[in-house]
Formats: structure tokens, sequence, C-alpha cells
């Protein structure tokens, strides 16, 4: 399961994305907007197509790299409010080594190449998060 | 021929437009769609060493020929974050 959405992420829907018999672990990552100073939200610009592909790729590479079995990625557009998830990783493999690292991988390259920028939204501010 | 522009984020802001319908000559590189962009907007100078530029959603090099209908992204650094 590969999506960018605008909706609230069912994480149990993108856990049961990935559940196979063959595996004996799937990590779960949330990524949640932190309540920085004056930060109410984050808005979440996406070039969809690229990044939908690109989150392809992603899940493609991880699964040669690390030997997962199932990999998904749900990442939010438009604005999530402090709290929220904005991104949820699955991976499922044999054993819990390999899910973490691949989980782990997968959120930094989501990080460094998916075109995903983010802004951050507070009572009277709109500026790009800083890395 | 007609090539489609997209910016986000900061040049978005910068540019005032996220989709810009360009007209260009047979032959342009991207490198070229670039040096276009930049002229007509001055305040995208600056941008252009961290600017990372796709063709149809896949990641080019500038000296890559652009064809008919092809929609070229101008990509800001992407937001990034701590681990």
């Amino acid at each position: 399961m590969i999506e960018i959405q605008r909706n609230r992420i069912d994480v149990e829907a993108v856990v049961d994305s990935v559940r196979r018999n063959d595996a004996g672990a799937i990590v779960v990552f949330l990524g949640t907007v932190r309540a920085d100073p004056d930060v109410r939200a984050l808005d979440y610009e996406v070039y969809k197509p690229m990044a939908v592909r690109t989150l392809t790729e992603l899940a493609e590479r991880a699964r040669e790299k690390f030997g997962v079995l199932e990999l998904s990625i749900v990442h939010r557009a438009g604005r999530v409010p402090v709290g929220g998830d904005s991104a949820v990783i699955a991976c499922a493999a044999a054993h819990r080594s390999e899910a973490f690292a691949a989980c782990s991988w997968v959120m930094d390259e989501v990080k460094r190449i998916v075109p995903i920028w983010k802004t951050e939204a507070g009572p009277a501010k709109r500026r790009a998060r800083r890395p | 021929m007609q090539i489609q522009v997209r910016l986000f984020a900061t040049y978005r802001e910068i540019v005032g437009e996220g989709q810009l319908a360009w007209t260009f000559r047979d032959g342009t590189t991207v490198g070229q769609l670039v040096e276009a962009v930049l002229a007509k907007y001055p305040r995208l100078l600056g941008h252009e060493k961290s600017m990372v530029l796709a063709v149809n959603h896949e990641v080019v090099r500038l000296d890559v020929v652009l064809r008919e209908g092809d929609e070229v992204a101008l990509l800001p650094p992407v937001s990034g974050g701590r681990r």
C-alpha cells in the first residue's frame, strides 16, 4: 500500500496491509506532528505523482536491500494538527531485525528524496519548518 | 513546443503560481528552461544550486532535451528533519 491522502490515516488498515503468515515481525513507524512553540499544525505540500512513484521505488528497494516481505507507506497531504499522524510505515519481515532496519531506512529516505514539503501553521505565522 | 512547468513550496511562493504553460523551441534542454525561468523570475536566482529538476516525475540532469508535452518540475530541497 502506497498512498498520499488528505484524510486521517487508518493505522490498523496500514498494518493489516502487510500481514502475512510467513512474517514473524511487523514494525510500524508513525511520524507525528510535534508541538513546537506557536505551532498548531503542519501543512504538507506534495508533488503527488512523483511522490507516489518515489515511494513505490523505495518500497521495492527496501524489499531487495533488507529482504522484507511487505512494506506500506502512507503520507498525509494538507494540514495535519499537532498530535496527528503525518506518515505511517509498516514493514513485515521474517525476523524483527530486518523489519526495524528497513522501516528506519525507508523513513530516512522519505525525508531525503520524496517531494514533500512542510510549512508550520500557527496563530499568525506560516514558515517552512527547518530540518 | 509546449512544456508544463511546475513549481513547489518556496519556488511557488516566489513565482506566485504553481503551474506555468511555456512554449520553447525544439531541442531545448532542461538547463535552458531553468535559465529562462530564472531570467523571468530573478527572485529565484540563488536557488539554482539546491534546485532538483524532474521531467515527467523523474529526476534528470540539465542536459536532457525536452519533448512536446513534457512536465518539468522545479523542486526545492525537501523538508528533511532530524532522526
